[in-house]
């Protein structure tokens, strides 16, 4: 007795059961970052960006290969992913069916964030119906689903409805647009947006977020310069191009990188100066009297002068 | 980040959904137990089946599963609505108030981004399925990086004749960037030859090789050369830091700078410096959005940022002199120039402060010097 029952019991909690893991195997990896392994932590976050880009770019294959082979699978969402593809996909060849479906699947929440996807996939249903001429169903259909939207949405429905004294070969404008074919795009990116709100996933890819934000903390006019140094990821054409219309940084205190070393010129290794006003790093200038029995050369100029000659700058 | 609410919060979902997972298996058993038991009752006995129905009847209603299941499932709901609640507290559910709308990227130049990052990180194998899967053209790049990783992974098997003839093809350029790359794979080679037990080898290696490097690594020499009078018992000497696999973990990151550096690229990822760069850098974009909207000011439309956005010396590729007194970045037209005391302020403070040369001389506004403002020199960073 009651057997179906209890199996049904079992594969529901063996359902969550997972979701729990994942849900704690996140938890641990937030809670793994610390110092000593920021680096590797951080490897791992863009790998984890880089999935979440691919799947909303449905690159599925790469996305399942990088994250097998960084062992992150319980950290990104390839699954959830799939299934909106599925119903993108059905939306892109004029199916509701599954985006219905999906509608009826995660009611409750939809209903608490007052989406109205459901209402605006029913409508679309219905504009079919009217394209086809099959006003009969149509005014069937309307009662059927449309109605329990009226007390909400009395506005757009008469809109809708209305198109059933218009047809769709009107030449009203108001009443064209409901036929277009790009009402299916908007569909789709209404159901996207759906989608990302209800697992509280943000509408961009975290990837174009996170690129913009260093993107402009690292963008200084110097970047755009010809001898910009290659380490400058913003010396590379491909970046320059997308931080075009990105804000530059501001600096609000002087930072000097010594041309020779690359090191910072702070009070522990101050800036010096050559005769001819160009700064180097006490060290790397040390390094080089060094090594030349206390003569200097100017790197970028060949001016040359001896180890004695330099002065101090301060810069505050 | 505060993580222990969180886990707190997921740990009594857990506990409730395993408490509620028991409770409704009892009851489920507990049904079907006293539903058999009425069954064969009534199979059984000739007693009226009514009275055990009647029985049975009030039994479920004493038991009230229903209740019980309910407030098992009410507990859990209770969890699971706070969980998100702790979430969204602690972690910044809304990153994207910092993306700019109006700077929307290319697919194609993030995804040649992303492609030239797999090849450069030696994922060859996702590399070229992210390639095929985007459709975009084959990275310039790939075959100079599979040339890289053959030589690391060589390395890794302590094998440096890759390394080594790379080295050699290239010691002119290594040297115009100061790398000491090469004798740096020497030393590890003298010392691999040395470890082998063989001193007579490892020394004419020595006379082969180190001489060039006589004037800049005297003393490195004299150290691994002398090394080979303990060639049995290296570790008791004071020479057993050349035991360590660290030597080679340096030599493996100067190889792929160099490499990288000589290819015209970044040592580090560009890639991954940015989105590193990103991750520090958001928090105060978004705070500083935050204030932005009460003052009703538009993000997307800001030039440049109105705070600084600190990030670590890492990031910092650039000399930026900022006038401590006008508190404005130089330029090209206002370039920083240095006083007779060292101090040094903009082409334009120091104007303004000899009132457009009106002044022969003005005080230092950090020291007690007096300033000729015609004797102040222009600075190249």
């Amino acid at each position: 007795m009651l057997v179906g029952i209890d199996m049904q019991l079992e594969e529901g909690s063996n359902v969550e059961n997972l979701q729990a893991q994942r849900c704690r195997a996140r938890i641990d990896h937030l809670d793994s970052a610390d110092v000593e392994n920021i680096t590797e932590w951080n490897n791992t976050k863009l790998k984890r960006i880089l999935v979440d880009y691919m799947l909303r770019m449905s690159y599925f294959e790469t996305a399942s290969k990088l994250s097998e082979s960084s062992n992150i699978s319980d950290l990104v969402d390839i699954d959830i992913f799939r299934e909106a593809k599925k119903v993108i996909d059905a939306l892109k060849r004029r199916e509701v069916a599954s985006a219905l479906a999906w509608c009826a699947d995660n009611k409750t929440r939809l209903k608490k964030s007052k989406s109205k996807l459901e209402f605006q996939l029913r409508l679309q249903e219905f504009i079919e119906l009217v394209r086809a001429d099959s006003y009969k169903q149509a005014i069937l259909y309307a009662r059927k689903h449309l109605t329990p939207w009226g007390a909400t949405h009395m506005n757009e429905l008469q809109h809708v409805l209305a198109t059933l004294a218009f047809k769709s070969t009107t030449e009203c404008p108001k009443y064209k647009a409901l036929f277009e074919p790009q009402q299916w795009d908007v569909l789709v990116h209404q159901f996207k947006q759906e989608f990302c709100k209800l697992y509280g996933m943000t509408m961009e890819p975290l990837l174009n977020i996170y690129l913009q934000a260093g993107l402009t903390a690292l963008k200084t006019p110097y970047s755009f310069e010809e001898g910009c140094t290659k380490e400058d990821p913003l010396s590379q054409e491909s970046f320059r191009k997308l931080a075009l219309p990105l804000p530059y940084s501001k600096q609000e205190h002087s930072k000097l990188v010594c041309y020779i070393s690359k090191e910072l010129m702070d009070t522990e290794n101050p800036p010096q100066v050559l005769p001819n006003g160009y700064v180097y790093s006490t060290k790397a200038l040390k390094e080089m009297a060094d090594k030349n029995k206390g003569e200097i050369k100017c790197p970028r100029t060949g001016f040359v002068c001896n180890h004695t000659d330099l002065v101090k700058a301060y810069i505050s | 980040m505060e993580l222990k609410s969180i886990k707190d919060a997921f740990d009594r979902v857990a506990n409730k959904h395993k408490l509620s997972y028991t409770k409704t298996h009892e009851i489920v058993q507990m049904l079907s137990q006293e539903l058999d038991k009425a069954l064969s009752l009534m199979q059984d006995t000739q007693l009226d089946h009514k009275s055990i129905l009647v029985d049975a009847k009030k039994l479920f209603t004493e038991k009230s599963p229903v209740a019980q299941l309910e407030s098992a499932e009410k507990e859990l709901n209770v969890a699971l609505t706070k969980y998100p609640k702790v979430l969204e507290k602690q972690l910044n559910p809304e990153i994207s108030k910092a993306y700019r709308t109006n700077a929307e990227f290319d697919t194609h130049i993030v995804n040649q981004i992303i492609a030239n990052f797999f090849y450069r990180q030696g994922m060859f194998e996702i590399g070229d399925c992210f390639v095929a899967e985007t459709g975009e053209s084959e990275c310039t790049t790939r075959q100079s990086f599979v040339e890289m990783y053959q030589i690391l992974e060589a390395m890794e098997r302590r094998d440096l004749e890759p390394a080594l003839t790379w080295a050699g093809a290239n010691s002119e350029r290594l040297k115009q960037a100061r790398s000491d790359l090469e004798m740096k794979l020497h030393s590890l080679q003298f010392l691999k030859i040395s470890q082998g037990q063989n001193s007579q080898e490892a020394l004419s290696y020595a006379r082969k090789h180190f001489a060039v490097y006589a004037d800049s690594c005297l003393y490195e020499i004299q150290k691994l050369v002398c090394s080979l009078l303990w060639d049995k018992n290296l570790e008791q000497s004071p020479y057993s830091e050349f035991l360590s696999p660290v030597l080679w973990d340096n030599a493996v990151r100067e190889m792929t700078r160099q490499y990288c550096n000589l290819l015209g690229e970044s040592s580090e990822s560009p890639l991954s410096v940015t989105v590193t760069a990103g991750t520090q850098a958001l928090p105060v974009l978004l705070k500083y959005i935050n204030v932005m909207a009460n003052k009703k000011l538009d993000w997307q439309s800001v030039e440049q940022l109105p705070v600084a956005v600190e990030l670590p010396e890492e990031f910092q590729f650039h000399s930026v002199f900022v006038c401590p007194v006008s508190k404005e970045q130089s330029s090209e037209d206002n370039p920083p120039m240095m006083m007779s005391c060292g101090h040094v302020l903009c082409k334009q403070t120091i104007t303004r402060m000899s009132k457009n040369g009106a002044k022969t001389s003005f005080k230092c506004p950090y020291c007690p010097t007096d300033i000729d403002s015609t004797r102040c020199k222009q600075l190249h960073f």
